[in-house]
């Protein structure tokens, strides 16, 4: 399918996009993970676009982390030493994890010409009183964006914005229930479809959905492969998705932060937008960076391989984060009393050799198959 | 006309293989210490052929397996070592639940169910503690050879802690111990619990369920053995085919091949 190329294309090369859109005079701001108010930035007619780093070697930055930090955070601050963003106005980092919050301090020193603006959310994020604080860190936003781009705040454009978002939000839903009837997409091209969503101004990825679901429901689907669900915070390293596609299995759904995740939510507009966008935020779930004493989402990994038919469960952790490291036992267990496989593999941003993963992945298989 | 076929393990440092007949009967066994990226997988394969008198065409399916599997062209098909091991084990003991398998350079627990199917596993960190390895760099320090290592083990009434995990600063606290005038046999000891204690975490983690056995080339130390059974609190069945077992369970997957070609 030639649109595939187009995701592949926007997937490999995020430095092309962000060329492109300074040559169309747009102002760029990057959106660190996990969640971030995408929409108020896109309500000040700046593109919000992922920082969510990339695999490649750890030098300049080592000066301002621990060797025992997550590699994402690291890596978002070695591209920005090396000028990967050169050219954006700002970096917007949520301060989700304790790893996210040392980003923030440490980007102030290591790239100083990009600003830094905090995205502070409050912990329990439930509460009626929690709206309030989400709000004062949206608004903390919009004061660094109005100096950034000297405009002011619009209430009715963030109401356009957050219309474009939820649109996106449904297309990427459609999207994923779509592949998964089609196991003769690959796992590489699973991952370049939610890794350009990241990159890419959510109308034109929005556009490139509507013209791949046509194809896709147009088409035959290929041969039946081994069903799996992933679940991890990144799952975009090719030398991973090729062990994936050499071993015959498909993602068939996905809890993965910057895939699914990303999409399951929507901003229900209820009197102001900014109030709108604060319950998107309360009404998350379901992941590891965002606070539940139930858990709740271990059993929802569990139903959602059961809904999905899938044989088992894959865990991509990312080396030394915490909040996955915490919930992984309980997944194990869960997975393991619901009688369904489940592997972990241990990946990090700097990963070369891929020569365990590929056994525990044969092996993975061969389990659910022999 | 009699049929044969093989299974062979192309580990780090060691190769081995097994042919087995018709009747899944084991007519030879070969073992080099030459891994993968070596002559060792070739020298085991003519080594196999000369001592049993077969040619290579007697031989109708050959499975591979270890962390050499994909490199190795004389073979039909490749299978995980995990499966192997699993496959091995059930062979020999039928009755284990649990097998821990340490190798060269990593360590795996399995979880087979009564028909001998993996349920679970789980390896050990991208590092070489509590391997195969660890013990080499330790011997080499003592200067003893790795086969030694149980005797010396056995010599020891008390064990002297390890406490580091990471074999580079366990070579710094061995070689300080040393020159503080230790004991060797006692350090000796104090290694095999030390690699007993760290695989022991890993079979904790998938749970431990009797019977349990060990296979892989640290099986045949017994000072790690008694170390573990100690650890655990269980028996562990260990058989002298050990370091074979990989290999034989991929002749299993070989025989199971050849079987259910001839049923079609």
């Amino acid at each position: 399918m030639e649109v595939l190329k187009k995701f592949e294309e926007a997937a490999k090369d995020p430095r092309a996009i962000l060329d492109r859109y300074l040559r169309e005079g747009k102002d760029v701001v990057l959106v660190a993970p996990v969640y971030t108010p995408e929409e108020i930035v896109h309500s000040f007619g700046m593109v919000p676009m992922g920082a969510w780093g990339a695999d490649t070697q750890l030098n300049g930055s080592k000066k301002y982390f621990p060797a025992f930090i997550c590699s994402i955070v690291q890596s978002i601050v070695e591209l920005g030493m090396n000028g990967a963003y050169d050219g954006v106005k700002a970096l917007i980092v949520p301060s989700l994890c304790d790893s996210l919050k040392v980003l923030g301090e440490n980007w102030k020193y290591a790239v100083p010409d990009i600003p830094f603006i905090p995205m502070t959310y409050p912990q329990n994020r439930k509460p009626e009183y929690a709206l309030e604080y989400t709000k004062a860190g949206y608004r903390r936003v919009i004061s660094d964006l109005e100096k950034i781009s000297g405009k002011g705040f619009d209430e009715n454009a963030l109401k356009v914005s957050i219309e474009v978002y939820n649109e996106h939000n449904r297309l990427m839903r459609e999207t994923a229930e779509e592949l998964r009837r089609h196991p003769e997409i690959t796992a590489e091209e699973r991952s370049a479809i939610y890794k350009s969503a990241t990159f890419l101004r959510k109308e034109e990825h929005s556009a490139l959905l509507k013209e791949l679901l046509q194809e896709l429901q147009a088409a035959t689907p290929g041969r039946e492969k081994i069903r799996i669900v992933t679940t991890g915070i990144l799952a975009d390293s090719p030398s991973l998705l090729q062990i994936l596609d050499e071993n015959g299995l498909q993602i068939v759904a996905d809890d993965i932060a910057a895939e699914s995740r990303q999409y399951k939510t929507d901003c229900v507009l209820e009197g102001d937008a900014l109030t709108s966008l604060a319950r998107k935020f309360s009404a998350r779930d379901n992941c590891s960076v965002l606070y539940d004493v139930k858990k709740s989402r271990v059993e929802a990994i569990v139903d959602l391989a059961k809904k999905t038919d899938a044989g088992g469960v894959l865990m991509i952790l990312t080396k030394f984060c915490d909040p996955e490291e915490f919930d992984y036992p309980l997944i194990r267990k869960a997975c393991e009393k619901a009688g369904l496989p489940i592997v972990e593999i241990e990946v990090d941003r700097q990963m070369e050799n891929y020569e365990q993963a590929s056994t525990i992945i044969e092996s993975f298989r061969e389990m659910m198959e022999l | 006309m009699s049929t044969y076929v093989m299974g062979m393990d192309i580990g780090s440092t060691t190769s081995k293989g097994v042919i087995l007949n018709e009747k899944r009967e084991i007519v030879k066994t070969f073992l080099v210490h030459a891994g993968t990226g070596t002559s060792g997988p070739q020298q085991v394969r003519e080594g196999l052929l000369k001592e049993s008198g077969l040619e290579a065409e007697d031989i109708l399916y050959t499975v591979a397996t270890g962390y050499g599997r994909k490199t190795y062209e004389g073979a039909d098909a490749q299978v995980s070592e995990l499966s192997c091991h699993g496959k091995g084990t059930h062979f020999l003991f039928p009755e284990v639940r649990t097998v821990i398998d340490i190798g060269g350079q990593d360590a795996k627990v399995l979880k087979l169910d009564a028909q001998g199917r993996m349920s679970n596993f789980l390896m050990n960190d991208k590092c070489a503690a509590g391997t195969g390895r660890f013990l080499e760099v330790m011997a080499n320090i003592l200067q003893l050879q790795v086969s030694d290592l149980e005797k010396e083990a056995a010599k020891a009434e008390e064990a002297l802690k390890i406490s580091s995990t990471c074999t580079v600063f366990a070579e710094s606290e061995v070689i300080s111990q040393l020159a503080s005038g230790a004991d060797t046999p006692a350090l000796v000891k104090g290694i095999c619990r030390s690699v007993a204690s760290r695989t022991a975490a890993l079979a904790r983690r998938i749970g431990v369920e009797e019977k349990v056995c060990m296979s892989g080339g640290v099986a045949n130390n017994g000072g790690v053995r008694q170390a573990l059974e100690e650890e655990l609190g269980v028996a562990i069945l260990y058989s002298p085919l050990a370091q074979l077992t990989g290999a034989l369970g991929a002749a299993l997957f070989a025989a199971d091949k050849v079987g259910s070609k001839e049923e079609s």
